[in-house]
């Protein structure tokens, strides 16, 4: 997008060059032509020309050399979108290697103790579950980070590739599947029709919109999330679940805003860093799609029937 | 009474340089207790580079013949070598583009990961990314699907196993293995497709529309549901248990049913 706009006023601003070159070479024979009388009109005409051409030399010098910064990274030819993405791979994995360490030592405690059944202290048995569960945290800050610099990229767009849907859907389960289990809550998926086949759009955005979802319902569940996988005509859509205490109206209008957490309302400790809905959000419509809350509060003490769901819809075939 | 003999494990090759670290030590435990027989790619030398893990995971996969490749991408310390994963796929789908090969990545998605994805769907090759931080539960599941071949035998908890292909379903007390010959024909249908979504994704609803091909009558539903209820009964029979309704095989309300280990 900014590729076009800047390679449109480059020219503008070229066309504009010449002509102001031509009117001041021009200017004379103009000025003689218009009132052979009165040669005054030579400097106006020649003035208009000399504005003509120093404006659109400027404009078409800082558009060829906005529009090379923008594509050019280095002297491979790379363009700065690919260059930050590198590096930021490179970031990510070199982050990820104390937390490999630290998950290794924490998942050869856990092997140990449970080969020779030793009796641990609470809180190191806490401890262990807690690193545990911040993996996938980790993971998905990480992630995050990555599409919020693809969303920056204006020259970005959605992918467009055949997507097993209902494999990304599983996938997303078995990465749930035992943080939720760890916290008593049941995570169960299913797609109609049981066979889904195959749709036309972007994997990763799916699979980090729907990803972003069952995290954020395992923070809320009580028992249970379910995953809903089903298919329409155009459309499909992922719905997602859980049997929490639901959201308050006066916090339903900031679920989507970036950097927003219900812990900023509370004054409490942040579980999250609120980027996720909003990247979910931002991806879906980015994606021709879009993602909706539903949520009801239950006015009793237990929260019985409270609920809360996302629904994110995209379309079946987004070649066109 | 009847003893089941247990068939060879399957090889899993790890081609991954830090296959001693305590993170691809629980991978490997865990890839043992499923029934797997992980051998890691262990290149000699005193400075090695990834020019060595290929030659050595391309001999391997001649001499062990596995049923899957983990392969991380990054290898050695050199900066040429970033991305050595990358190729070794590549060599290792142009010899077989059926060898399933399961990608350990930082990379799971980005850039890296669509470039050998079309890399490797141009030629059908059976090739998936999985984080290095997953649990070593998610990466036996992913590893089982990437497969896709039903294996021998699926186990339900500690006490049932069913082997697809003989039709057989074992009640296990102390390891012994008893058939339990009252389940058959669409009883053992069911419990088949029931145990087969189990295995691939824990948490896997099977709808009624799934199920319903294996009950009769007018009313399928309701045939589905005596089917399901004989089903726990000659089960829980074999193990001198009563199954309640939260328990190995639970109705999710509306939308079908789901198989759950029971605890011993």
């Amino acid at each position: 997008m900014s590729e076009r706009i800047f390679s449109t006023l480059k020219y503008a601003g070229l066309s504009l060059a010449v002509l102001g070159l031509g009117l001041i070479l021009l200017s004379p024979l103009i000025g003689e032509i218009v009132t052979p009388d009165m040669l005054w009109w030579i400097e106006p005409v020649a003035y208009i020309g000399s504005g003509f051409f120093i404006f659109g030399t400027i404009v078409g010098y800082m558009s060829f050399k906005f529009n090379r910064n923008s594509q050019v990274g280095r002297s491979d030819g790379r363009t700065w979108s690919q260059v930050t993405q590198d590096y930021f791979d490179t970031f990510a994995h070199d982050m990820g290697r104390p937390l490999r360490r630290i998950l290794g030592k924490q998942r050869e405690a856990r092997a140990l103790l449970n080969e020779t059944g030793e009796v641990t202290h609470r809180m190191v048995a806490e401890l262990l579950d807690e690193i545990e569960n911040q993996a996938p945290n980790f993971r998905l800050m990480i992630e995050n980070v990555r599409v919020l610099v693809d969303l920056e990229d204006q020259s970005s767009t959605p992918a467009v590739e055949p997507v097993d849907s209902a494999a990304i859907v599983r996938n997303v389960s078995d990465r749930y599947s035992p943080i939720a289990r760890e916290r008593g809550i049941d995570l169960i998926w299913w797609c109609e029709p049981s066979e889904f086949g195959l749709v036309y759009g972007d994997g990763s955005a799916l699979d980090h919109v729907v990803t972003n979802l069952v995290d954020n319902a395992t923070k809320f569940a009580a028992h249970q999330i379910e995953i809903q996988l089903t298919r329409e005509d155009k459309f499909y859509s992922v719905r997602v679940s859980d049997d929490g205490p639901g959201i308050a109206d006066s916090y339903l209008a900031h679920v989507f805003d970036r950097g927003w957490t219900p812990e900023l309302s509370a004054r409490s400790e942040k579980q999250s860093s609120g980027l996720g809905l909003f990247i979910a959000s931002t991806l879906a419509e980015r994606c021709g799609g879009d993602l909706i809350v539903d949520t009801y509060q239950s006015n009793d003490d237990k929260n019985k029937n409270a609920y809360t769901r996302f629904t994110l819809s995209l379309p079946v075939d987004n070649r066109s | 009474m009847t003893l089941k003999s247990m068939g060879a494990k399957q090889t899993v090759l790890v081609v991954d340089d830090e296959h001693m670290s305590d993170l691809m030590r629980s991978v490997f435990r865990r890839l043992e207790s499923e029934g797997f027989n992980p051998i890691a790619v262990v290149p000699e030398g005193p400075r090695l580079t990834g020019d060595d893990y290929e030659t050595h995971t391309l001999f391997a996969i001649e001499n062990e013949s596995p049923v899957a490749v983990l392969l991380d991408v990054r290898f050695g310390e050199y900066d040429t070598d970033r991305f050595k994963g990358l190729s070794i796929l590549k060599k290792i789908i142009e010899r077989d583009n059926s060898m399933p090969v399961l990608m350990f990545t930082q990379y799971a998605r980005g850039p890296y990961r669509d470039t050998a994805v079309t890399g490797s769907l141009s030629v059908g090759a059976s090739v998936d990314f999985i984080d290095k931080l997953a649990s070593p539960e998610e990466v036996v599941l992913r590893l089982r699907r990437l497969i896709g071949s039903a294996p021998k035998t699926i186990k339900i908890g500690t006490l049932f196993e069913l082997e697809p292909e003989n039709a057989v379903v074992y009640a296990v007390n102390n390891g012994r293995h008893q058939i339990i010959r009252e389940i058959q024909g669409m009883k053992l249908a069911i419990l088949n497709e029931l145990a087969s979504a189990m295995y691939r994704s824990e948490g896997e609803v099977v709808p009624f529309s799934r199920l319903e091909r294996f009950s009769d009558g007018e009313d399928s539903r309701a045939s589905l549901r005596v089917r399901i209820r004989e089903l726990k009964v000659s089960l829980g029979k074999a193990v001198a248990r009563d199954f309640g309704a939260t328990e190995l095989i639970i109705n999710v309300r509306n939308r079908g049913y789901r198989l759950v280990p029971p605890t011993d």
